[in-house]
């Protein structure tokens, strides 16, 4: 059942938007006010800020500019954690290296979505983990950092 | 339009030795294999073997090599399909409703239905290549870049207006996309927006962004369910179903007309390809239905309408490599250098010169594509499995996956941080009902959108009403503002008509 909730996220989406153009669009004017460096820059940047002025009217006009039907499956709580592991492992990446951020990455995963079963846990994750590692190093024409594994 | 004598010394060229054919089977393998894993792309499967096709003469080189092409068009639908991350962007459009398919059970069909499209569309682009290369080739040329930016608005348009009730989200995301992708030099050498990062000269990694958007977001959102699809009988694995695909995908002629032709025409356009067909050819196909608001649900439709647009798009991108020199896309540019491995060089005299040869590539391509439905059987059975991975071991592997793609596309950190800066867009575009196709596809537009443009200003001299001097601009223009409005315009006419009641 979508239940209506009161949300600011989708208006700081879409002032995030805005505020994108618009900096985007200085930024571009700093490098050259020339016709051609903004030949579509300053037509589009335009366009999306009257798109973003029009939701914000008729939103207004129809009175839904800060509620939201909540999406169906999707708790926030539950999502956010997975997220956050997400950005753990990229930017672990440099640090423990492919082999090793990936490991740990796939078994913190399980763990925190209820894998109990230890010895599948554990096997899983170094065998995916270092074996993809492991595949992309000798696939991959640039060399990755390892923390084990020849990179 | 056939010269048949060049036709007879083709098939001689084929069939005299065994050779050729040795290289076609693991071609399509390897093809399968490179488009089936997200981040690797054909042209990257087809740079590593590159240099096996020096050993080869120059027939089995180009018969390696659209192997690898065919079968990479294909095997991109399949992550589409079960993950919803598009193998190559041109399965953009693929997983719009093959991916609904999937998580309604229907997997075993959306994969048929891919594979029979996949194989029907690069046979009809293969015979249309084999009748208009010629006059297809004059066609492209005449192609300017005011028709190319004409093009591209539309198809972005049509793309960003297909959620009926967001259509100004779906506008507003396509339009940020775009204004992303001209992130990075200009033609003229001026860096906009890069933060002082050297990483973004180049602009943004419009791959690892698709992959943080496409794949990686949908991911977040399906962190809290127990498998992709949730009954267990629908889980199963069952060729009856694959081949009740096949039955369904050819219950459906026009719209694998409709797509092949989008393919082939917009395949041959330089720089636009698959990556536009397969779109174009999916709003065309739900715009003309009568049932637009069934796609996105898992409208088999929408999957051969893409697959088939795809397929073609090869053909298209094969006229122009060898009609023109001008390869079309990653791939072809990949052909391009085995051209110049051998001392090649493609263009109107390649085809007056060596017409034999032409044909002997196209007619291999016959056959590869009854090799392509052979052995994507095999393999489809070996994929669809993935859907009875618990998502708990399937999210972080495929998350894995996503992540050292991306760095082999870029060879530093800025492919796996682009995937999770746009992983955290597209969630918050998913969640908000932002489209995030439009997204996407703008990114991969804004740079061909901004050197068209830019090259119809310094051609018309500074005076930008010379695109509107352009009959095929304005056409294009004016199917724009139809798509747009054209709906609307209709239901205003409609009312302020009188009805007329019979007496």
């Amino acid at each position: 059942m979508s239940v209506n909730k009161r949300d600011y996220g989708d208006l700081l989406v879409l002032m995030a938007l805005v505020g994108f153009t618009l900096w985007y669009l200085l930024d571009a004017i700093r490098v050259s006010s020339s016709v051609q460096n903004l030949l579509l820059i300053l037509p589009l940047s335009i366009v999306v800020l009257v798109i973003a002025a029009l939701e914000v009217g008729l939103r207004l006009k129809r009175g839904t500019l800060l509620i939201r039907e909540e999406s169906e499956g999707e708790a926030l709580h539950r999502t956010l954690p997975v997220v956050g592991l997400f950005a753990a492992y990229v930017l672990s990446l440099e640090t423990l290296g492919f082999d090793v951020a990936t490991v740990l990455f796939i078994a913190a995963f399980l763990v925190m979505k209820g894998e109990r079963h230890w010895p599948l846990l554990g096997g899983y994750s170094l065998a995916f983990g270092f074996g993809v590692a492991f595949f992309f190093a000798q696939m991959l024409p640039y060399p990755m950092h390892m923390l084990i594994l020849p990179g | 339009m056939i010269d048949f004598v060049a036709v007879e010394q083709g098939l001689a060229l084929l069939f005299t030795n065994f050779s050729p054919w040795l290289v076609v089977v693991p071609g399509i393998v390897i093809g399968l294999i490179f488009g089936a894993t997200p981040g690797l792309q054909i042209s990257m499967a087809m740079a590593i073997f590159l240099p096996m096709t020096l050993y080869m003469d120059f027939v089995q080189a180009m018969l390696f090599l659209t192997a690898i092409f065919t079968g990479g068009s294909f095997g991109s639908g399949i992550p589409a399909i079960l993950m919803n991350i598009p193998g190559t962007s041109s399965a953009i459009a693929t997983a719009f409703d093959g991916y609904p398919m999937a998580r309604q059970g229907r997997h075993n069909q959306a994969l048929g239905v891919a594979l029979v499209s996949s194989v029907i569309g690069t046979l009809m682009g293969y015979v249309i290549l084999l009748v208009m290369i010629q006059p297809l080739s004059l066609m492209v040329l005449k192609l300017g870049p005011a028709e190319m930016f004409a093009v591209i608005l539309w198809g972005m348009t049509l793309i960003a207006s297909l959620k009926g009730e967001q259509v100004l989200k779906g506008l507003m995301a396509g339009f940020v996309g775009l204004l992303i992708g001209t992130i990075g030099f200009n033609e003229l050498g001026m860096a906009r927006g890069t933060m002082g990062q050297t990483y973004l000269l180049d602009g943004v990694p419009v791959i690892p962004a698709m992959m943080g958007m496409f794949a990686a977001s949908e991911l977040f959102k399906l962190a809290n369910k127990e498998f992709i699809v949730e009954s267990k009988a629908s889980r199963k694995v069952k060729l009856s179903e694959i081949f009740q695909g096949f039955k369904l995908a050819l219950s459906y002629p026009w719209v694998m007309i409709r797509g092949g032709l989008i393919g082939v025409f917009v395949g041959a356009v330089p720089g636009v390809g698959s990556s536009v067909s397969n779109l174009l050819s999916y709003v065309e196909t739900q715009r003309r239905d009568k049932d637009p608001d069934s796609f996105g649900k898992g409208n088999p439709k929408g999957v051969v309408a893409s697959e088939s647009a795809n397929s073609t798009s090869e053909a298209g991108s094969m006229a122009t490599l060898l009609a023109l020199g001008i390869p079309g896309g990653g791939a072809t540019a990949v052909m391009l250098a085995a051209f110049a491995m051998h001392n090649i060089t493609g263009g109107p005299q390649f085809i007056r010169q060596q017409t034999d040869v032409v044909y002997a590539i196209i007619f291999a391509n016959f056959a590869q594509v009854f090799l392509l439905l052979i052995i994507g059987l095999l393999f489809i059975p070996l994929l669809a499995n993935i859907i009875k991975v618990p998502m708990r071991y399937l999210i972080p592997s495929v998350l894995v996956l996503a992540v050292m793609g991306s760095f082999g596309l870029t060879g530093n950190m800025t492919g796996p941080v682009t995937v999770l800066v746009f992983a955290v867009v597209g969630w918050l575009f998913r969640h908000y009902g932002y489209s995030v196709p439009a997204a996407v596809i703008g990114m991969l537009l804004g740079a061909m959108a901004e050197k068209s443009l830019l090259h119809s200003y310094q051609i018309s001299g500074g005076d930008l009403s010379y695109m509107l001097e352009r009959p095929v601009t304005l056409i294009i223009l004016a199917l724009l503002l139809v798509s747009l409005f054209g709906k609307r315009l209709l239901g205003l006419y409609k009312r302020s008509k009188p009805s007329v009641t019979p007496e």
